[in-house]
């Protein structure tokens, strides 16, 4: 007796009414493109968040004329460095201060001058020079923070580009102080006011300004990749209506029959949404694993650029396929395999939700 | 029990004329009536106005104690299409099922448990005389057969309305005979019976009120003749 009932128990027949493969294969796509855009959404917002991160946390200190004193006696300040001051000051004639090595401190919190500031620094006994006057300053930031004056051989790095391999002894480059604050610090909002009180002319460029444009700029990256996905689910949602209006089309009378054997809606709309739900999961999931691949081999390339594991020591694609491809699982980060292990659910449910309401609305043609 | 009062139904638009005018009679629970006319007269519009199929145009409708019209809610029309057994003139079967499948239907919608659902097919289908034929696709069976199937799946619910729409008119006499002794019977233990006919040897040997239309008008409610 039991064979006399088949599996099919309503008679609707989906898997021949509904476009399986072109439906499966389309959502397959579509799964494919979303992965690659929530990888590169993935990516943007972990860059552009260690970006942000370190440039808030940096901030450079310029002191012109770095070896004139402080303060000198009389209380009387040096003149703000200008143009005027260039080359015949006498920071001009001590051009070997470049040369000394940096103190790389880090701030004791606990108040007083850094244990390790350049001997030559100093202009005199009793007299501390500007730069020394700065670092001084600096000394009482929050525990964890590193100030490192740049030696003369950093400088020459870094003006290179511009000027080359000259001799730039003549030139009455500042000091130049990097401050790298710990995480979640900041600088004391009066720093700056007392460093331009006590060492006129110093110049503090905090980053927080790039900090935020980083920001921004992730943002905007983010909103582009949801609107991708958005627009990937909108267009999922527009097949999957257009296949159910296929199904409903060809089993108009079926329907019919069924609505007036006393088929309740959500019967008839449950029935299509469970089948384009399963074939949109099937190609939702087709889709991500098609799209690791590629995204694996991104991040193989990409792991230098960002704090994931070196790829030094990792195998080799071409001589041990398969370690390299479990030691590239390594460098996904987790919020993007989640997203892909969620990608064929997103489109079962957006194409149980439009196949749903395509059916509802089209039986409401009937009474 | 039926209750019409001056029902109109027109399809589509309302300039267009309507099918059914002013329809108004009652029949009582347990009830059966011939529907009488002839063709194009509305006994098939009016057949599947009581299976709430469509819904009237104008004029107050209850079934089974039941108001239907635009206001009624969808679920209650759905509870109220479960109670009526409808036998259409062209079967209406699902093709891609088997017979047995076809008859199970009403109580696959009214979600009875398996075990029961074989228990009851296999025995209408026995009565009906298709016991041997019950795993053969509905695809496959003669007008007959499916005649047969149609009304197996009609009654199988035990509904409180049926409604049959030329019921007979592919059955042999014997097979006819033997179906109208059943509605005879479900009428007597309650079940209101409306059948559609234009077969005079049937509604000679069931003498039973008709009502009787033209032009989509009552002309004669033999239930209740006029005054």
């Amino acid at each position: 007796m039991t064979a006399l009932f088949s599996k099919r128990r309503d008679g609707l027949s989906l898997s021949e009414a509904l476009p399986d493969r072109s439906l499966f294969v389309l959502v397959a796509m579509m799964g494919f493109l979303a992965a690659l855009t929530l990888a590169g959404a993935s990516g943007a917002q972990a860059l552009a968040a260690r970006w942000a991160a370190g440039a808030a946390q940096l901030v450079t200190i310029q002191v012109p004329d770095p070896d004139q004193p402080a303060s000198p006696p009389g209380g009387a300040s040096l003149p703000a460095p200008g143009p005027q001051a260039q080359g015949n000051g006498p920071a001009a004639d001590q051009g070997t201060d470049q040369a000394a090595p940096p103190p790389t401190v880090a701030a004791p919190n606990a108040g007083g001058l850094p244990a390790t500031l350049p001997p030559e620094a100093s202009t005199g006994p009793g007299a501390p020079s500007r730069a020394q006057a700065v670092l001084a300053q600096l000394a009482g930031l929050p525990p964890g923070t590193e100030v490192h004056r740049l030696s003369a051989e950093e400088i020459s790095r870094l003006l290179a580009p511009w000027l080359g391999a000259s001799d730039r002894s003549a030139l009455p480059l500042p000091a130049v102080i990097r401050v790298t604050l710990p995480q979640g610090a900041y600088l004391p909002p009066t720093l700056e006011q007392n460093l331009a009180a006590k060492v006129p002319g110093v110049i503090v460029e905090q980053n927080a300004l790039w900090s935020e444009r980083l920001h921004s700029l992730a943002n905007s990256l983010l909103t582009c990749a949801g609107l991708a996905l958005l627009t990937v689910g909108g267009i999922a949602a527009l097949i999957t209506g257009q296949a159910a209006h296929t199904g409903l089309a060809t089993r108009r009378d079926i329907i019919a029959t069924l609505h007036s054997l006393g088929a309740p809606d959500g019967y008839i709309a449950g029935r299509f949404a469970r089948r384009t739900a399963s074939l949109a999961f099937g190609g939702g999931l087709v889709g991500a694993l098609l799209a690791c691949p590629p995204l694996l081999f991104l991040l193989r390339m990409a792991a230098p650029f960002g704090s994931m594991t070196p790829t030094v020591d990792s195998p080799d694609l071409t001589t041990a396929p398969a370690q390299a491809i479990m030691a590239s699982f390594d460098l996904v980060p987790q919020g993007l395999l989640g997203g892909l292990a969620a990608l064929p659910v997103a489109a079962a449910l957006i194409c149980w939700l439009t196949t749903q309401v395509m059916v509802r609305l089209w039986l409401r043609r009937l009474p | 029990m039926i209750r019409l009062d001056h029902v109109s139904w027109r399809r589509g638009r309302k300039d267009h004329a309507p099918v059914l005018s002013h329809l108004s009679f009652n029949v009582p629970q347990g009830g059966f009536r011939w529907l009488l006319g002839p063709s194009g007269a509305g006994k098939s519009s009016l057949l599947r106005l009581l299976h709430v199929e469509t819904l009237p145009s104008a004029g107050r409708m209850e079934i089974l104690g039941q108001a239907v019209g635009e206001q009624t809610k969808r679920a209650a029309l759905v509870r109220l299409r479960q109670r009526i057994g409808m036998v259409h003139q062209d079967y209406r079967l699902m093709p891609d099922l088997s017979l047995a499948d076809n008859v199970a239907l009403p109580l696959r919608l009214q979600k009875r448990g398996e075990d029961e659902i074989q228990t009851e097919v296999e025995a209408i289908l026995k009565w009906v005389g298709l016991g041997a034929r019950m795993g053969v696709s509905a695809a496959h069976l003669s007008g007959g057969e499916q005649q047969r199937t149609a009304i197996a799946r009609a009654i199988i619910h035990r509904p409180g309305l049926i409604l049959a729409d030329e019921p007979t008119n592919a059955l042999e006499e014997s097979q006819a005979h033997r179906l109208l002794d059943m509605f005879a019977q479900l009428s007597a233990m309650g079940t209101t019976v409306i059948v559609a006919t234009h077969n005079e040897t049937l509604i000679r040997r069931l003498a039973r009120p008709a009502l009787v239309l033209e032009a989509g008008k009552l002309v004669a409610d033999e239930g209740h003749p006029p005054a």
